[in-house]
């Protein structure tokens, strides 16, 4: 491998691994706090790319270009955020005691939902985003070229996943969202609004999954309905990488995982076509060999 | 909300009272069950072919549905690949009879090998960890199963395998739909007949000791993980046969008989049903399994149907969450 | 030699220390409690000593090995059976399924027994359910063999909860908090039934508990901790008067 394919390759795994760990942070914090596995949330980072591409195509005639793409994202995550506080307020409040797998399930029915109804809205066609922008243009570094887009993905992800750090550590609610990780209970009779930080939660995921979702759009140029699929399991197994329901191992798994992929892709006998097995035989690995995650916390070792 | 639990209660009225005369009542049960049975026997001699054709499709569903129930319903194991199982099955099979030139009866203890080894190399690692990671392993290895099978040589790429030889038995070479028909009619009533066997015994009450409180099982004696991954053997080795006799069946067969919509379809099967109830199950997969031929000409909805079942999934589980089929109140 | 031994046994999660230095015997067919404020450790070293937690240090022995590392079903496949202290049974099978699965960890028969259902697999089902049936009628709750147990009275999903421990002849029984959310003259049934399971069955009884009461009328000798150490042991005469235990529990609780 030359200096210039490990610096490619080193981009690009950045690249896919900012988006993995932006919608991995959202499966974590979901599942750190409802020890829920939302398999709706590919669906809801699906989302976040759909309503991005429609507001931009009503946007772009008086507010092209960045202008306009940045409100889109902003339009996407709200939206998103909405609709994944509505699952959970809907689907998943009323079954907070009921069995874990009768959860799961329920989350299974808002992905088919979700994904059906965006299925049938755009008739199962792919849908493409025309930004308007020169999607090549870059910066020459080190022998390779750097396209701004790719830069400002990171920088974008970086900043995002920062201030989520933030605010997870600053602020009351933050604070709260890592008390009710711990023990429920105890968070209702210090009087937190349980519920309420619950639905949060969900909010920040769905939010964080939409501006993956409005830069993969960007990025990719094209939307499909099942674009949340793959990337939605890719997510979880980054999360499982970094140990789930940890935040900064969601992050560090994600560009982990993408790192391992777009390496892996030089790889002779992995190529292109082998990638998610490539993914999704780290996946077991892991499993197998540190199934709490890099910087997951062992749970009271329990046999 | 409390509307449309107390219409359905209304609704469901008739159901919960035939059912209270099924149960209680062991001899209308017998009659039941034979009058179901010689229905299906002498099926083929009235019914026109379509008919006969979605009875098969019905059936094929049923068995899905018992296999994964072994590890679903009794075992509370989310499964969410089982299609991989029925994938590995009729892949192995189409193999053994195309590139090997053995007959299909000798295919079927080859399927049932590879079944049992698959499941030993996701089962063993997954099954000792938290119950949701065996979820998403299950999906994962589905894809892997598909995206191998369509990469390879030996499995057609991405056409799949074709013009498998229909096998004989007793001389007579299985072409006709009838034929089919008695054949999947023999495997139905051969699954329930294990999967009954399986409920009433020490084995399958371990298994459901484990799906109730996996803690207290292990207190009483159970070790959890072995019994889980038996669990997982036996739906898979249940898979891998009906993806045998699927493969010879339709004579060819392509990765995209194997994607996450049909797992999710015979999980829904299995959900709806009532997990672990038979009669349940049997009734979910044959409305799994005619449904869409009821909407598939109606031009919008027929592209809705998912959307519907992720609704009643939702809805069924919220209202629901034992399934539809009524609870049982005594033995 | 006496039935169980616990070492120095030591138990501490993530910085805290629930179990310090705690070291016991329980003697062949005693009743033994271990008692002590709420959070003084008592279920940890419960849990330890079941195998659901693994012991940070220090070592337990029956009958002279160790069961440490040992999963919760080698335990109770050693004749050591638990109770748990807010009931856990199998809520939607029927309280004679409950109580047969206390009969697994001393049958065998396994998916070819279910499958082929010879003789020796029948035999062993009629066994199982001939003693159930047996315990249930200890109990006294034969009658409800066919209802669901979640269906049942809290007494009496108790008492499934300890015929289905007695299906399993233990060597050792391990009672935890059994007289939680019983009135008093259930309570007093229950120190009587206590002393027939070791009189009927042989079987060594150890329970922790709250109630000192009941500690006080069924127990040999007591085992008093505090912040996850011993501080007094003896009989309940010895106990009761000790001026630590006074001052740690009964001088502050109830």
């Amino acid at each position: 491998m030359s200096l210039e394919i490990v610096l490619e390759q080193l981009v690009n795994g950045l690249v896919l691994g900012s988006f993995y760990a932006l919608v991995a942070l959202g499966y974590s914090m979901v599942y750190g706090i409802i020890k829920l596995l939302n398999f709706a949330h590919g669906d809801i980072y699906m989302t976040g790319a759909f309503v991005c591409l429609s507001a931009f195509g009503v946007l772009s005639g008086f507010l092209p270009g960045v202008p306009g793409i940045i409100v889109s994202i902003l339009i996407a995550m709200l939206i998103s955020g909405v609709l994944g506080y509505m699952t959970q307020r809907f689907a998943y409040r009323p079954l907070l005691g009921a069995p874990r797998l009768s959860l799961l399930i329920t989350a299974i029915g808002v992905s088919l939902v979700i994904y059906n109804t965006v299925m049938v809205v755009t008739n199962s066609q792919p849908l493409s985003f025309q930004s308007g922008l020169n999607n090549t243009a870059g910066i020459r570094f080190g022998g390779i070229d750097i396209s701004y887009i790719k830069i400002v993905l990171v920088a974008v992800s970086a900043l995002v996943m920062t201030g989520l750090n933030l605010f997870i550590n600053r602020t009351m609610a933050g604070r709260a969202m890592r008390a009710i990780s711990q023990d429920q209970d105890t968070c209702r009779l210090m009087g937190i609004h349980v519920s309420r930080i619950i639905g949060l939660t969900f909010i920040l995921g769905s939010a964080l999954a939409a501006v993956a979702g409005g830069m993969a759009c960007v990025y990719y140029g094209n939307v499909r309905f099942n674009m949340g699929y793959i990337i939605g399991i890719k997510a979880f197994t980054a999360s499982v990488i970094g140990g789930i329901g940890s935040i900064p191992g969601a992050m560090l798994g994600g560009l982990l995982l993408g790192l391992l992929e777009s390496f892996g892709t030089q790889l002779e006998f992995v190529g292109s076509a082998w990638k998610d097995v490539f993914a999704f035989g780290i996946l077991i690995l892991i499993l197998i060999l540190k199934p709490n995650g890099l910087m997951g916390k062992s749970e009271v070792e329990r046999m | 909300m409390g509307f449309i639990k107390q219409t359905c209660h209304t609704a469901l009225k008739p159901v919960r009272q035939a059912y209270g005369l099924l149960s209680e009542n062991k001899r209308v049960q017998y009659i039941v069950c034979a009058a179901l049975f010689a229905a299906m026997v002498a099926g083929p001699l009235f019914l026109g072919r379509y008919v006969i054709g979605v009875m098969w499709d019905a059936m094929f569903y049923m068995l899905l549905a018992l296999g994964l129930n072994i590890i679903v319903g009794y075992c509370g194991l989310c499964d969410l690949g089982y299609a991989a199982k029925f994938a590995i099955g009729a892949y192995t099979t189409g193999i053994c009879i195309q590139t090997f030139g053995l007959s299909f009866w000798l295919s079927l203890p080859v399927s049932v090998v590879m079944a049992i080894i698959t499941a030993v190399l996701i089962g063993a690692p997954t099954l000792k960890l938290r119950s949701d990671y065996l979820a998403i392993v299950t999906l994962g290895f589905a894809e892997i199963v598909r995206i191998t099978a369509r990469n390879l040589e030996i499995t057609g790429k991405a056409t799949g395998l074709h013009s498998i030889e229909r096998p004989s038995l007793f001389g007579l070479q299985l072409t006709k739909t009838e034929h089919w028909y008695y054949v999947f009619l023999v495997l139905v009533v051969a699954f329930i007949f294990i999967s009954y066997r399986i409920r009433n015994s020490r084995f399958g009450r371990a298994l459901a000791y484990i799906r109730e409180d996996e803690d207290a099982a292990q207190a009483m004696g159970v070790n959890t993980t072995r019994y889980k991954l038996y669990a997982y053997m036996i739906g898979a080795v249940l898979g891998g046969i009906t993806g045998s006799f699927y493969a010879v069946r339709m004579a060819s067969i392509s990765p995209t008989t194997f994607d996450f919509n049909q797992s999710a379809n015979i999980l829904l099967a299995v959900i709806l049903g009532g997990m672990g109830k038979i009669p349940g199950v049997l009734a979910g997969a044959a409305f799994f399994a005619i449904f869409p031929e009821l909407f598939r000409d109606i031009p919008v909805v027929g592209d809705m149907r998912m959307l519907f079942f992720g609704l009643l999934l939702v809805v069924v589980m919220i209202l629901r969450p034992q399934g539809l089929w009524p609870e049982r109140k005594k033995r | 030699m006496p039935l169980m031994q616990i070492q120095n046994l030591t138990m501490r999660f993530s910085g805290i220390t629930a179990i310090e230095d705690l070291s016991f015997h329980i003697e062949e067919s005693s009743i033994t409690s271990l008692i002590g404020p709420n959070g003084a450790g008592k279920t940890s070293a419960f849990n330890c000593m079941t195998g659901f937690y693994r012991a940070t240090s220090g070592d337990i022995l029956f009958e002279g090995e160790s069961l440490l590392g040992l999963k919760p079903y080698r335990i109770t496949q050693k004749g050591i059976i638990r109770t748990f202290q807010n009931v856990r049974l199998f809520k939607n099978m029927t309280v004679l399924e409950n109580v047969m699965s206390g009969a697994h960890s001393i049958s065998r028969q396994s998916v070819f027994g279910a499958l082929l259902r010879h003789p020796a697999e029948r035999r062993e089902e009629r066994e199982i359910r001939e003693a159930a049936e047996y315990y249930l009628g200890y109990v006294g709750i034969l009658d409800k063999q066919n209802e669901v147990a979640k269906n049942l009275s809290y007494g009496d999903q108790r008492r499934t909860e300890w015929a289905r421990a007695l299906a399993a002849k233990p060597k050792l029984l391990l009672l935890d908090e059994p007289a939680a959310g019983l009135n008093r003259e259930e309570k007093d049934r229950l120190v009587a039934l206590i002393r027939r399971f070791r009189t009927d069955f042989g079987m060594t009884v150890f329970l922790i508990e709250h109630d000192m009461d009941l500690v006080m009328k069924v127990s040999e000798q007591v085992i008093v901790i505090n912040f996850g150490t011993k501080i007094a042991e003896g009989t309940p005469f010895e106990v009761q008067s000790d001026p630590r235990v006074i001052e740690a529990y009964l001088g502050t609780d109830e």
